[in-house]
């Protein structure tokens, strides 16, 4: 018992050095921030009132983003159901292709879609296609890990007796184990399908097509009322999005009882809506690739630069991942603590009806706005550098920890807390030891995750100036030095398994 | 059916579950209790005979004709006379009764109809009427997850039924049901081998059970068949044979077991001539087969 408090203890001592190690490292500083705050409202004001006869023109290229989204999830999910049984570990598949095509997914997963969306636009020229392309292949390595997961989770059981009857392996596959992933499936291509949503909204700012394009030009011109304009547009979309994926996502659960000519219905329509989507896209534009830069590429990646891979000064790879790691650390822990009030008003169970539908549409609207959005904001008020980023990224998380925590403040059990102040208990004890120890696995694990994400995301951060590895990625692919963007990739690949590893680990812990 | 194991092996780096010579045959219409302590062998044996398992050594005849080596074509021939229930019932959660009844005519379908779940008029009617015949229509289109034990269990013999199979391997079918549930189960086991003429080998850990429903009991210690006689046989009898003094299978075991063998031959031909003549003409949804 006393070692176990210890223990506690130490990891949360450990947890704060980390914390505040990283806040120096990332040059944070509240003062600074209170006193230049003014900026912060600043734009925001000149967005109101946005210019509503801008809104033909945002039209187009908003579909455009909603097609790239919907064609790259429709697609990569697809593959992903095709490749998922030949990495589970418990469908007696040859080993060495298992291991293969784990470690590709493992390589494709540690970039974000922005940074494929860069390379997809070298080989297949700008446009929705790269886009699409990104988003797919984005979708395809995360829904790939997930599916295999679910698969290696399951019971085998009905698959082996179909097997054994003499029903083929791929036949016995679609009828016996598909059905039994197909709600944690599909749930997971809903929440892919809104998060692409939102990715797909700045894949314009490398040239692969939709919204991004246009939203960079006006923020670059300083045409705010048109900034804010695209920026309602696109919170009307996701909210849309989230509205139709949350009520498919309650039947394919079965939460919601829907009758087969629904079932059937919804399944035309999602058909025609992806079809609709990729006939939108634009076919891809290969005049502009030659073998030639193709070949330097992947030679680039082949042949990492070794000597900036092991540079430990502060312009090498070493410092670059170190920064980034402690914006992800901050920028968590800080959107940790704003989403917990915000998720608490939220709450339907705590708050009145209106209040949290209020708390609720403020969440969405956060959760809408494309980063670098927030990033070139955020840079007005801290300037270049690594203290931007972690303010982006913090607001950033806001969204998904606020949409976790409430989920877990609605599975909250209140009888403990009703036995105990029946007792007499004060309401803090209460609190202390009748909520927080249901709450506390719950919200870990949703931080976890998110600074899981956050890693990635920090490094695209570099784009708007906000520090970490994104910029001089972005800078180096660019500028064709492949050998070093292949360095900066290595490093990546290699602290997203670092990361995953050291978070399987402490989901573990908390689980426990 | 004629079913005949002869001195079939399968030995195993770790598992204790090994065969070291089993011997024994099945006559058509029979339902035989294979019984035995745990680690005796029983799964492994059953696994051998559905053919997800292959033997060491030794011959596994169906009708005459050599399965354990067969071709994969001829093996899949022979396999699909062969239908399983399980102790954990197999079945496919999320889909309802129906589906899981009809996923026992994948092996004849094309990738493309059984992968858009196209069975056809004629197999739905056929598979709603064995839910019927085992007493589950009702549910025939709610989720095998919302039913019990006992319900699933008949969904399963449902879907082995569906390959009209001549001979069905229960392995342990009512190990995890309630005593009531598991009579019910047997009870309609019993009630199709004696209808249809349905070859039946059961595996069981409830030997109370088995002597009740079966014809014959065939015990198995070690790896080796110890005991194989009618079921009527003394309990205190089979107790010392099967599962008295546990670990290998002495010479002395054998030598009886061979005149038991003798015994339970000659009482094994009389048998399958009794369950010729009783063999009915019809398959188990009361339809006339006189194809072949």
């Amino acid at each position: 018992m006393k070692y176990h408090r210890i223990k506690t203890a130490a990891a949360a001592a450990a947890v704060t050095m980390v914390f505040l190690l990283s806040a120096v490292f990332t040059d944070c500083s509240l003062t600074s921030f209170i006193s230049r705050s003014s900026h912060l409202t600043d734009i925001v004001c000149k967005m109101f009132p946005p210019d509503t006869g801008f809104a033909k023109r945002i039209i187009s290229p908003l579909i455009d983003t909603i097609s790239m989204s919907v064609t790259g999830t429709f697609s990569g999910a697809l593959l992903a159901l095709l490749a998922a049984p030949i990495c589970a570990g418990n469908m007696k598949n040859t080993a060495g292709i298992r291991w293969a095509l784990r470690l590709i997914i493992q390589i494709l997963r540690s970039f974000p879609a922005l940074i494929l969306a860069l390379l997809t636009t070298f080989l297949f020229g700008l446009g929705t296609f790269s886009g699409s392309l990104a988003i797919g292949i984005f979708t395809f390595a995360v829904m790939t890990r997930l599916t295999y997961e679910d698969i290696e989770a399951i019971t085998l059981k009905p698959y082996e007796a179909l097997a054994s009857m003499g029903a083929g392996r791929g036949r016995a596959y679609i009828r016996a184990v598909i059905p039994e992933i197909a709600p944690s499936f599909l749930s997971n291509a809903l929440y892919l399908l809104e998060t692409n949503v939102r990715h797909s909204s700045i894949l314009g700012y490398v040239g692969a097509g939709g919204i991004g394009l246009l939203l960079n030009e006006k923020i670059s011109w300083t045409e705010y009322d048109k900034v804010g304009m695209i920026l309602i547009m696109l919170f009307l979309a996701v909210c849309i999005i989230e509205t139709v994926s949350s009520v498919l996502g309650k039947i394919v659960r079965g939460e919601m009882r829907a009758g087969k000519t629904t079932k059937q219905a919804i399944l035309i329509i999602a058909a025609a809506v992806f079809v609709f989507c990729t006939i939108g896209i634009a076919p891809p534009d290969m005049s502009r690739t030659s073998l030639k830069a193709v070949r330097a590429m992947l030679m680039g990646f082949v042949q990492p630069d070794m000597e900036f891979f092991l540079r430990s000064d502060s312009g090498g790879l070493a410092y670059l991942i170190l920064e980034t790691v402690c914006i992800s650390v901050v920028g968590t822990v800080l959107g940790a603590f704003a989403a917990l009030p915000l998720s608490i008003l939220g709450s339907e169970k705590l708050v009145p009806g209106p209040a949290a539908v209020i708390s609720r549409i403020l969440i969405m609207m956060i959760r809408s706005v494309p980063f670098f959005v927030y990033g070139l904001i955020f840079i007005r008020v801290s300037g270049p550098g690594a203290f931007t980023g972690v303010l982006t990224l913090a607001v950033c998380s806001i969204g998904l920890l606020s949409k976790r925590f409430i989920q877990a403040l609605e599975a909250l059990d209140m009888r403990p807390f009703k036995a105990l102040a029946s007792m007499g208990t004060p309401i803090s004890s209460c609190i202390r030891y009748a909520v927080m120890p249901q709450l506390k696995p719950a919200l870990l694990s949703s931080v976890l995750y998110r600074f899981d994400v956050n890693i990635r995301e920090a490094s695209v951060l570099g784009l708007v100036g906000a520090g970490g590895i994104g910029a001089p990625l972005v800078f180096a692919m660019n500028h064709y030095s492949w050998n070093t963007a292949g360095a900066i990739c290595l490093g990546l690949v290699i602290l997203v398994w670092i990361i995953d590893v050291a978070s399987a680990y402490l989901r573990k812990c908390i689980a426990r | 059916m004629l079913l005949s194991v002869n001195n079939i092996r399968k030995q195993f780096q770790r598992s204790a579950d090994a065969l070291t010579d089993a011997s024994f045959s099945v006559g058509q219409g029979e339902f035989v209790s294979v019984i035995g302590s745990s680690g005796a062998g029983k799964t492994t044996l059953f696994r051998i005979l559905n053919g997800s398992l292959r033997n060491d050594g030794g011959t596994v005849l169906l009708d005459g004709i050599r399965f354990d080596n067969a071709s994969s074509k001829e093996r899949r021939r022979l396999q699909k006379r062969i239908g399983t229930i399980y102790q954990d019932f197999a079945l496919v959660e999320n889909t309802s009764c129906l589906q899981n009844v009809l996923n026992a005519c994948l092996p004849d379908m094309g990738f493309l109809s059984s992968a858009l779940g196209l069975f056809g008029k004629e197999r739905t009617e056929k598979a709603l009427c064995l839910l019927e015949k085992v007493g589950i229509k009702d549910k025939a289109y709610e989720p095998v997850k919302n039913l019990s034990g006992g319900q699933k269990q008949r969904v399963a013999i449902a879907r082995a039924l569906m390959r009209e199979p001549a001979i069905l391997l229960a392995d342990e079918p009512v190990a995890s049901l309630d005593p009531v549930t598991g009579r019910q189960i047997l009870e309609l086991l019993k009630q199709l081998q004696l209808e249809n003429g349905l070859t039946i080998l059961m595996n069981s850990h409830n030997l109370e059970l088995s002597k009740e429903y079966s014809d014959r009991l065939i015990g198995m210690k070690a790896g080796c068949v110890v005991f194989d006689g009618p079921a009527d046989t003394d309990t205190e009898y089979i107790f010392r044979r099967v599962y008295r003094n546990d670990g290998e299978c002495s010479e002395s075991d054998k030598e009886s077991e061979c005149s038991c063998v003798k015994e339970s031959e000659e009482l094994d031909t009389e048998e399958s001539e009794r369950s010729c003549n009783k063999q009915t003409k019809s398959d188990v949804c009361g339809r006339k087969t006189g194809e072949p």
